[in-house]
């Protein structure tokens, strides 16, 4: 086997529109499943059993079943039920509503890390619920809730891959598509690899960052 | 045709299916704990060379999409001259992905039993490999299995991605079926059922399995 990567000065710009495509819908899900999650694992803390539960039964649903079959329901079901959308924002719905459940149980224990007195304290100083959770909890909530994100948020890059089946043009079906026409699986698998490799850096940076803006918060805190 | 008739001429296929996804879960499971454990036990002794090549290699697959890997052992092992089945490559692909995986599992329940165990058991005259088997895995299983069985419901749920290289598993026929007939709710709602059974049951074997070793080594309820 000898490696040949001078192909790639070829083929780059299908790569590159690939991974353009994969940041597109990793961003994106990103955006849209971060406030589901929070909304979910607010609303399942709430004191309302029924709302709970539901929320509960759906949760394990949608954690139990490959992401790859929620993705054909949107793609497939909806248009039966009149909702026909392009296969990148199928891919978007299905990876939120996905996604949304993992964010929502990694903010509950995130929530769930932060003491019950502080809500009361608040509470005493008359401070309004909402007020209570932007000013007091969340700020408390995300030093402990952003290693489990960010390994989820790699896992929607990873993710991503599986929107192929639907024939999103992201980096995954670019490789398999530039394969099929130079047959060089070795040089165009790693190079997609590589990229996937710096994506993944990109979020680990930012866990980075964050842990250092909650270190310091914390410091001028205390200091 | 109605639905009821649709539904009985291709349930042998979804049955097929399901026992498909079955065994893929099994065998991957089956050949990767053991590699798992190796791996780990190898970067925990820290054996000079093998810790560090095994280290690099497990980091690249945990920031890859399985799917990526699948494409490159499907479509890179006939340029190595080697021909394999569907179903061989997709094994081999989804037991690379588990062993990295899960060798992280392993070796993060190992570093939780006290370190000082290898000291004394080193003054106890004890030898490495007998250190493993009778001091540290016996206190390692019990915090092993709730990661494990995670670990292995999110394998069942990978056994889907095999359909991209024609794995006839229950995603593949369900997404057939629904291709021919365009009935999506009633075999994409199958197949969704059936991977919440294997789920099921691989959580009541998360039960039993506690039950078990809580007995076994007559540890306290909650450990």
């Amino acid at each position: 086997m000898d490696l040949d990567f001078s192909i790639l000065l070829n083929v780059w710009p299908a790569l590159a529109a690939g991974a353009a495509t994969t940041l597109k819908l990793t961003g994106a899900v990103l955006l849209a499943a971060t406030p589901f999650g929070v909304a979910l694992a607010l609303l399942a803390n709430s004191n309302r059993p029924l709302v709970g539960a539901s929320i509960a039964s759906v949760s394990w649903v949608m954690r139990g079943v490959p992401p790859l079959l929620i993705l054909f329901f949107c793609f497939f079901g909806l248009p039966q039920l009149g909702i026909t959308l392009e296969p990148f924002a199928s891919a978007f719905l299905a990876m939120t509503a996905y996604m949304a459940f993992y964010f929502a149980e990694i903010f509950r224990s995130g929530l769930a890390s932060v003491p019950a007195g502080q809500w009361q304290a608040a509470r005493a100083l008359g401070m309004s619920p909402l007020r209570t959770l932007v000013r007091i909890i969340i700020p408390q909530a995300i030093p402990a809730a952003l290693p489990g994100f960010v390994s989820h948020a790699t896992e929607i890059l990873k993710g991503t891959a599986l929107s192929a089946a639907v024939a999103v043009p992201e980096l995954t079906s670019a490789a398999r598509r530039v394969f099929a026409v130079t047959y060089k699986p070795f040089e165009i698998f790693i190079a997609a690899a590589i990229i996937y490799a710096f994506l993944d850096g990109l979020l680990l940076c930012i866990q980075l960052i964050g842990e250092r803006w909650a270190d310091r918060r914390r410091n001028r805190r205390a200091g | 045709m109605s639905k009821l008739d649709t539904l009985l001429t291709y349930a042998p296929d979804l049955w097929q299916g399901f026992f498909l996804t079955i065994w893929l879960t099994i065998l991957t499971l089956v050949i990767s704990l053991p590699f798992a454990l190796a791996v780990a036990l190898v970067r925990d002794a820290k054996i000079p060379v093998a810790k560090t090549v095994l280290a690099v290699f497990v980091n690249i697959f945990r920031m890859l999409p399985a799917l990526l890997v699948l494409f490159f052992i499907f479509y890179g092992a006939p340029s190595l001259g080697i021909r394999l089945s569907p179903v061989t490559a997709a094994v081999i692909g989804m037991t690379v992905m588990a062993v990295a995986y899960m060798s992280e599992d392993i070796r993060g329940t190992l570093q939780s039993v006290d370190q000082r165990q290898y000291a004394a058991s080193k003054a106890l005259g004890l030898s490495y490999a007998h250190t493993i088997r009778r001091i540290i895995l016996p206190q390692a299983i019990p915090v092993l299995i709730p990661p494990l069985m995670t670990r292995a419901i999110i394998v069942m749920k990978g056994t889907s991605i095999a359909s991209f290289v024609s794995v006839a598993e229950l995603t593949a026929q369900a997404s057939r079926a629904t291709s021919i007939s365009f009935e999506p709710f009633i075999f994409l709602g199958l197949a969704g059922v059936g991977y919440l059974l294997i789920a099921g049951l691989l959580a009541i074997l998360q039960f039993a399995a506690e039950r078990h070793v809580r007995r076994r080594y007559r540890l306290k309820a909650g450990y």
